[in-house]
């Protein structure tokens, strides 16, 4: 029972951050109904930014008030990096084939992750411990501080994020824009600004999740990304690309498949299971679990 | 245009002169220059730099200067082989490296088939199996650890509950079996023998599952980038077990990515760069020191410059560079070479004769002790 437990607490750990993640894929495919593939190198670039203002502008203080400026510094720098990445690769090819813009999404992915290497070199790069290595043992199952802060923030953030769309104007806006981007602009919502905030919401969530990272496994390298990315963007298809409630389930559900396979089958074997079931899920239901059943427009 | 017309005049005039200033030994390096090996890839090719500068400032190898070559092979076996053909192709005699055994054994067909020695570190069996002459392994293979490792865990400590890890690659892979044979061989017990995907990070779910098979020892056959992070997740998920790191978890990325964890952890492997004796050893890593203002990685570095040190050495006692002479005479020393990392020779099939290891205990500061001498 407790190697149960412990790794339903492991499949909840990385099954946030992987929620984080796939919010940043959902909502822009939710608006502008594409798969920016660019994300995830995002995600390991505010790891970079983090550790960067960390020793650069931080003079590598510990204290809690540092961890939380490190945070939103870095959220605020990927907020910024976010709209500019919109600016140059995706707005001028708003009206363009679909294909057209896919393309430039994972030009790119390669362009943030090479810019990666350029910047902070191809080598590994190590966090420092900025969460001090504290665990409670409960009669076999361990918990440590850092799990505790990323299944409490992530969860916080998604709720918040939550509300926010389903209770403010501003997210009515979103909403409107996701279901018809004309009839929202008719109806006096401005559609640029609307995809300039969810590419600063989405960024912002994507750095925290690269912030997880780098502080909860201490080593980031530049091409780490594409893994992240990969995973984000199976949880987003399995809880319904485009659902915002749906990729923070997606999310979870995601992890805890990875950790269950990986204790109970084989660790050899966790990926190939993953992606069976984005196979299965795409058959069965290829919205996904929350996605909604749309009628294709000729 | 002025410009553009002149940068032709100049290429063509050094197209011209190419021939006049070929007249080099071209040595190949095939190392992870990038990815998650850079640290190593980068000790590698800086090392054989290092030694080409010194050799050619002396006059060079049978008055020929020794041009390095560098292909980054990013530790991936695809790139590995597209670097063998492209170092080939650039006409190489020899070729120092990779750092892992996936990637020169990725590489090592190409190279025989080519006549081109290759020098590398890369400790799994199988790269002397395959009765390439081409090849010199500089470092011990994993059979020697393996069994150094039984002998300790079993018969020194008397661990009764063993668990050997790893991840797919040729050498870890190969070193964990190796390892699981003889601790099995020595009468003892193997709880369980786990893989991890190298680079997956989460780490986790394995360990929870090693730690329902209350194990006293875990032996972890692979990469540093992967060890330290095992280190930290395992001390996070309270396993009290031992943890042993193979040759290859001896980098201090180790120490970093373990943190505080790493405390208490062992590392398993020959000596290290500090603590090599000879007068060799000390005059090449004070000189590698001033030129880079780092200490080199790793042993695995100066394990291949040492090989490259025998065959350029091979070439200049033959009088030519003839790759077919170099490896018989390298096989069949009477005295072995004075190496950085110790007396170097070779057998028949490639592999370097002799080999010490010692346990180390990674202390508060991260510095290590040697808790072990063979």
């Amino acid at each position: 029972m407790d190697i149960f437990l412990q790794q339903l607490a492991n499949g909840l750990t990385i099954g946030s951050m992987f929620a984080l993640v796939a919010l940043g894929y959902t909502m822009v495919y939710g608006v502008m109904k594409l798969i920016n593939f660019a994300h995830g190198d995002m995600v390991a670039a505010s790891a970079f930014v983090g550790l960067t203002i960390y020793t650069q502008v931080m003079g590598q203080a510990t204290s809690l008030g540092a961890v939380i400026v490190i945070f939103l510094l870095s959220a605020l720098t990927m907020a910024c990096i976010g709209v500019l990445l919109e600016r140059l690769a995706y707005r001028p090819l708003r009206t363009a084939p679909r294909l057209s813009a896919v393309v430039s999404a994972l030009g790119a992915s390669l362009v943030i992750q090479n810019g990666i290497m350029l910047i902070w070199g191809p080598r590994m790069r190590i966090f420092p411990e900025l969460v001090p290595q504290v665990y409670w043992d409960f009669s076999g199952v361990v918990i440590s501080l850092i799990q505790v802060i990323i299944l409490a923030l992530s969860l916080i953030l998604m709720i918040a994020l939550y509300l926010f769309v389903e209770k403010t104007r501003m997210g009515a806006a979103i909403r409107a824009s996701s279901i018809d981007q004309d009839a929202a602009r008719l109806m006096g919502i401005n559609v640029n600004s609307v995809i300039a905030l969810i590419f600063i919401i989405g960024s912002s969530l994507g750095a925290v999740g690269g912030l997880f990272i780098g502080l909860y496994y201490r080593g980031i390298t530049f091409n780490m990304g594409w893994q992240y990315g990969l995973y984000a963007f199976i949880a987003a298809i399995l809880g319904g690309i485009g659902n915002i409630p749906g990729a923070m389930l997606g999310g979870m559900l995601l992890g805890l498949f990875n950790a269950f396979i990986a204790g109970y089958v084989s660790s050899t074997w966790a990926d190939a299971f993953t992606f069976i079931l984005l196979i299965l899920i795409l058959i069965v239901r290829p919205t996904g679990i929350l996605g909604e059943r749309v009628a294709e427009k000729v | 245009m002025k410009f553009a017309k002149m940068l032709l005049a100049l290429t063509a005039i050094a197209l011209l002169a190419a021939p006049a200033i070929a007249d080099t030994i071209k040595v190949g390096v095939q190392a992870p220059i990038t990815g998650s090996y850079a640290n190593e890839g980068q000790g590698i090719e800086n090392g054989a730099r290092l030694l080409a500068e010194q050799l050619n400032s002396k006059g060079g190898v049978l008055g020929k200067q020794v041009e390095v070559i560098a292909c980054d092979d990013q530790g991936t076996a695809m790139a590995a082989a597209i670097c063998a053909k492209d170092l080939v192709n650039k006409g190489v005699k020899l070729v120092v490296g990779s750092y892992t055994s996936t990637c020169a054994e990725a590489a090592q067909k190409t190279y025989f088939k080519a006549g081109v020695l290759q020098t590398s570190d890369g400790t799994a069996d199988s790269l002397t199996e395959k009765g390439y002459w081409t090849f010199l392994r500089n470092s011990f293979p994993n059979s020697a650890e393996a069994e150094f490792v039984a002998n300790y865990l079993v018969n020194i400590k008397k661990y009764q509950r063993i668990v050997v890890l790893s991840d797919f690659s040729t050498y870890a892979d190969g070193l964990a079996n190796a390892a699981e044979a003889a601790v099995k061989e020595l009468g003892g017990n193997v709880v369980s023998r786990d893989k991890i995907k190298a680079d997956s990070q989460n780490f986790t779910p394995v360990l929870t599952n090693i730690k329902s098979k209350h194990p006293d020892a875990i032996f972890f056959a692979g990469y540093y980038s992967d060890g330290g992070q095992l280190r930290s997740q395992q001390m996070a998920l309270g396993i009290k077990a031992d943890f042993y790191g193979g040759d290859a978890n001896d980098n201090p990325d180790f120490v970093k990515l373990a943190g505080s964890a790493a405390e208490g952890a062992f590392i398993i492997n020959v000596p290290e760069p500090a603590a090599l004796p000879t007068p060799i050893a000390k005059s090449f890593i004070a000189d590698y020191q001033k030129k880079y203002g780092e200490m080199p990685p790793s042993i695995w570095g100066l394990m291949n410059i040492d090989g490259m040190r025998a065959i350029l050495h091979a070439f200049e006692q033959n009088g030519d560079t003839d790759t077919k002479k170099a490896a018989e005479y390298l096989h069949n020393l009477t005295t072995p070479l004075d190496g950085i990392t110790g007396p170097i020779a070779f057998a028949e099939d490639g592999n370097r004769k002799g080999g010490a290891y010692v346990v180390k205990r990674i202390q508060a500061d991260g510095s290590y002790i040697n808790e072990y001498v063979q």
